[in-house]
């Protein structure tokens, strides 16, 4: 299977070194793409100066275009699969293998790392945030993700091409909760996340507070609603 | 607030939120962009059916007539979608003056390499 790890990065100069010579060293089968999104510090030249496999996108896009953009290139690649790894060192490296296995295996169109599949998941405000979020999809698809904002996916072929051509395909729940409703099959695998080393995290309490609101909103009334053609 | 302007406030609402989904369905719209117009067409539902908040509303501003506070509160919330309109075509000039003057730039570091 043709591997393709896509590791968006935003203002990560502190860690993207690290993170890619791990992968270049211990996982040669697998390519990468570092998707740098319009970063402000040196990440770019980081990657230039080591040669690294980069997606320069000159402006920042957020989180989903720069997550498309390396769909696009997974596309247009002829990749069998594609995973979405993080730039900032929360993602071990060392589930990957598993995760590509379990795809071959149970033939699943989405594979997600997930910290809850044989853990229990705590009671932080970040962690009642996903068990609202789990609740919903539990309640409109009937199927259980334990881990619905795991950053960690594992995409086949077969929704790689929707991913990276359609609109209101962000690398969010809601995606999941609607791929779901349309017969996707979606698998998890227990894996352990790392805190991130260096930089800031994306979501701030306004943010997460506006970003649970978007998600609930999205899965209850929005993708009821939604058709896939 | 009359039973009919209360029908015709749900009737409209109901038509704003499947027409958003029309345009979701066809890939014309962003979620992002919809879940105003979702809460929007709530609010006034919600309005409708409870127009003891339009009164309570009404004694605290101080203004005669319902009718009149649910124009005010329909006007604020244009307001700040305008507001935040704005701010997003300000941020999308700005990417795209960007994205021009980068790909120039690029241009033309490339015809300088095919010369050499």
């Amino acid at each position: 299977m043709k591997v393709l790890i896509m590791v968006p990065a935003y203002n990560e100069e502190e860690n993207i070194e690290r993170v890619i010579q791990h992968l270049i060293s211990e996982y040669p089968q697998y390519d990468y793409i570092v998707i740098n999104d319009g970063s402000q510090d040196a990440t770019a030249q980081i990657c230039q100066d080591h040669g690294y496999h980069l997606l320069d996108l000159p402006i920042n896009l957020g989180l989903a275009g720069g997550f498309q953009a390396g769909m696009k290139y997974a596309w247009l690649g002829g990749y069998d699969a594609a995973i979405q790894f993080d730039g900032d060192g929360q993602h071990d490296p060392k589930y990957l293998p598993l995760l590509v296995e379990t795809m071959e295996k149970e033939k699943a169109d989405i594979v997600i790392g997930s910290r809850f599949v044989e853990e229990k998941k705590p009671w932080s405000a970040r962690m009642i945030g996903s068990r609202i979020l789990q609740l919903a999809i539990r309640i409109t698809t009937g199927k259980k993700i334990t881990d619905p904002t795991s950053g960690m996916r594992l995409f086949s072929k077969k929704v790689i091409q929707e991913f990276a051509t359609s609109m209101n395909y962000g690398p969010e729940p809601d995606t999941i909760c609607y791929l779901l409703r349309q017969g996707a099959k979606i698998k998890e695998v227990q894996v352990t996340m790392h805190e991130r080393i260096a930089g800031e995290s994306y979501l701030s309490i306004p943010r997460s507070f506006w970003y649970m609101l978007c998600m609930t909103i999205s899965i209850f009334f929005i993708q009821w609603f939604r058709k896939r053609r | 607030m009359s039973i009919t302007l209360r029908v015709v406030l749900i009737v409209v609402s109901v038509i704003t939120f499947l027409y958003v989904m029309r345009r979701i369905n066809k890939s014309q719209m962003q979620i992002g962009d919809s879940i105003y117009w979702i809460l929007f067409s709530m609010v006034l539902v919600i309005l409708s059916i409870f127009p003891q908040i339009v009164d309570w509303i009404k004694q605290i501003l101080g203004i005669a007539s319902t009718v009149n506070c649910i124009f005010l509160v329909i006007i604020f919330l244009l307001l700040m979608k305008i507001f935040s309109m704005s701010i997003k075509i300000s941020q999308l000039e700005n990417k795209l003056t960007g994205l021009t003057q980068r790909y120039a730039i690029d241009q033309n570091r490339f015809q300088k390499e095919d010369k050499e």
